[in-house]
């Protein structure tokens, strides 16, 4: 009778453990499952960029040999990369640079200059968000670009760049200025700033998250653009890494597993690492560009 | 008051003054606008009314003959080309195959996420979640034809060497224009998109008050009635959002075909936007007008989806 009894309460307790646990196991399990998902593709590569060559031949996931030589290698072994990376670096700079300071500018005067047609202006850039622009005025960028002499040219790249997000990025950096009283601009106009004064001492570093986000979506979309560097450019030499990567075929001569695997690594790490940096602002930027728009 | 000023209150007031006033106090304004309208008159506004007119001219960027206006026959022509409705049925199918996939699992997860209480967790699954939102698109095209890689592809090889489910001769083609390759590429935007929509879902999750869900568990209403009545209708504004983007991106994608597909006219990935690209840089002259034609067809069939699918949206919210 009392080890019955013993044992009756020793399989509730154990029951009661499970059925107030199971829906936190079941449910960190699920989401574990896709956190794997989403890191293994990245984990694969990050690892075929240390393994040594016949471990990369075998396949296997984790190597018996690891070789972090491969890094230094691809430098030295294939010859466009520096000029590669030089013209991701500066092509994106670039767009992000002249991007922002549009985006800056026009925001700002949308919301707290009230020009007269601006709504015109919002309606436009809003119409341009649901129209494939991209894919379709390819086509006559190429004959502007042709015209203006810029065929083949990697700078010349920047200009179409920056329309890529531009409409999205002014009406981001809209509703971030929406958010800064007006009562504060006009205040500093009474004490005799000038608009540009206004724009730079008072209203910018209210803006700073918004700031943020136009930084890094236009990074993103710069750094890795494909179409239109791929159609304006023939020559590798002329071409950003990411679209000399896509052409690569994988296995063989420069081109080995753990060298693409390298080359890889090197020109995704600084999107991540500057969103890491930048994580908290962007989050907060995210919100208050979202309120409105 | 006598100063013209920029701003808006001012600008009002010298509604009433003289002409040459207003109009220098609108010149000012608008400076601010000028770099911004430059970019977006340049290279959007500008290359899409060129394209238009183009569509409605015979013109072939490699030949020197002048371009003549022949109305609407390109677009009759592609409209009784075969090869144009493949295509954009190929679109089509590539849309269904991505869209519930892109909703729906970024909602579940969202919704487990929401109910992690421990922060440090919830923190790294949150930062976890971003990483592929961070990879600029190329880069995720890049490494997923490596993940798809026939031979040496790790996804074959767990297939293969790993459980032996696929010997070498019958593993799958994921990529090359098989009847896997918009299911494989469809999968590989999800896994892209995943952490992007779940960050979206979360925040909507955040808006909700937590008050209501406890009222009605004291109610008595299980998981699934407070699931279906409570959360669903206040996530359905974000879902809407995201569907009508997602429909956008989806029917126009063009550079995972062009890096997956190439120019092959049976592959599923040849669709509307490689057959406009094939026409206008590819293909005999490079007969753009046609291209044009095509580029317009496929564009405003795409926008009447999304303003129906607006339309829609906005009557049952």
């Amino acid at each position: 009778m009392t080890q019955k009894n013993s044992i009756s309460l020793e399989s509730v307790d154990t029951r009661s453990w499970f059925s107030r646990n199971m829906a936190a196991i079941i449910r960190h399990g699920i989401i574990n499952l896709f956190m794997i998902i989403i890191i293994l593709p990245l984990a694969w590569v990050l690892i075929m960029s240390i393994k040594s060559r016949p471990d990369a031949m075998r396949g296997d996931f984790w190597p018996r040999n690891f070789d972090f030589t491969t890094y230094a290698y691809v430098f030295q072994k294939i010859e466009t990369l520096p000029i590669n990376l030089w013209n991701s670096i500066y092509v994106t700079a670039g767009t992000v640079f002249l991007t922002t300071i549009c985006a800056v500018m026009a925001g700002y005067t949308l919301v707290h200059m009230r020009p007269r047609g601006g709504g015109i202006v919002v309606t436009a850039l809003l119409v341009s968000l649901y129209f494939p622009t991209r894919v379709v005025s390819i086509i006559s960028i190429y004959e502007i670009q042709h015209s203006l002499g810029l065929i083949n040219s990697t700078v010349g790249l920047i200009l179409p760049y920056v329309t890529l997000n531009l409409a999205i990025s002014i009406l981001i950096m809209r509703s971030v200025f929406q958010l800064v009283p007006h009562e504060v601009i006009e205040a500093a106009k009474v004490d005799g700033a000038g608009p540009w004064r206004t724009l730079l001492t008072i209203a910018l570093p209210m803006a700073r998250n918004g700031i943020v986000v136009i930084f890094i979506v236009n990074f993103v979309t710069a750094w890795g653009e494909f179409l239109l560097c791929s159609t304006l450019t023939n020559d590798q030499e002329a071409r950003t890494m990411p679209v000399v990567l896509a052409g690569a075929q994988g296995g063989l001569g420069q081109w080995t597993w753990p060298n693409l695997a390298a080359v890889y690594i090197i020109v995704v790490t600084p999107g991540i690492f500057a969103f890491a940096l930048a994580q908290k602002l962007f989050f907060k930027g995210l919100a208050e560009g979202i309120v409105k728009g | 008051m006598s100063y013209s000023n920029t701003d808006g209150f001012d600008a009002r007031a010298a509604r009433s003054s003289t002409l040459w006033e207003r109009m220098r106090s609108d010149a000012r304004t608008w400076v601010f606008l000028v770099p911004a309208l430059a970019f977006f008159i340049g290279y959007q506004a500008y290359p899409i009314f060129r394209v238009v007119w183009i569509s409605f001219t015979d013109y072939q960027y490699l030949t020197n003959q002048p371009a003549n206006w022949i109305g609407f026959n390109n677009y009759a022509n592609a409209l009784s080309d075969q090869l144009l409705w493949t295509s954009l049925w190929r679109a089509v199918l590539f849309t269904i195959l991505f869209l519930p996939g892109c909703i729906i699992l970024p909602l579940i997860l969202a919704i487990l996420i929401d109910r992690i209480r421990n922060p440090i967790l919830a923190t790294i699954y949150r930062v976890v979640l971003l990483i592929p939102a961070v990879i600029p698109s190329t880069l995720v095209f890049v490494l997923w034809k490596w993940m798809y890689n026939f031979q040496s592809g790790p996804i074959n090889h767990f297939l293969v060497k790993t459980t032996g489910l696929f010997s070498l001769q019958d593993a799958p083609q994921w990529l090359g224009g098989t009847a896997l390759t918009l299911p494989a590429i469809a999968a590989m935007e999800v896994w892209w998109g995943l952490g992007y929509h779940t960050i979206f879902f979360l925040a909507g999750l955040a808006a909700i008050s937590k008050e209501l869900p406890e009222a009605a568990r004291i109610d008595g209403a299980n998981e699934w009635q407070m699931f279906w009545h409570i959360t669903l209708p206040r996530l359905m504004p974000i879902m809407m959002i995201l569907v009508v983007l997602r429909f956008g991106s989806a029917m126009a994608v063009i550079d995972e075909y062009l890096i997956f597909g190439g120019f092959n006219r049976d592959s599923p990935t040849y669709t509307w936007t490689i057959l406009m690209y094939d026409q206008a840089f590819k293909l005999g002259l490079w007969r753009q007008g046609y291209a044009a034609a095509i580029g317009m067809i496929g564009s405003v069939a795409m926008m009447l989806v999304m303003i129906l699918l607006l339309r829609i949206f906005r009557t049952k919210g």
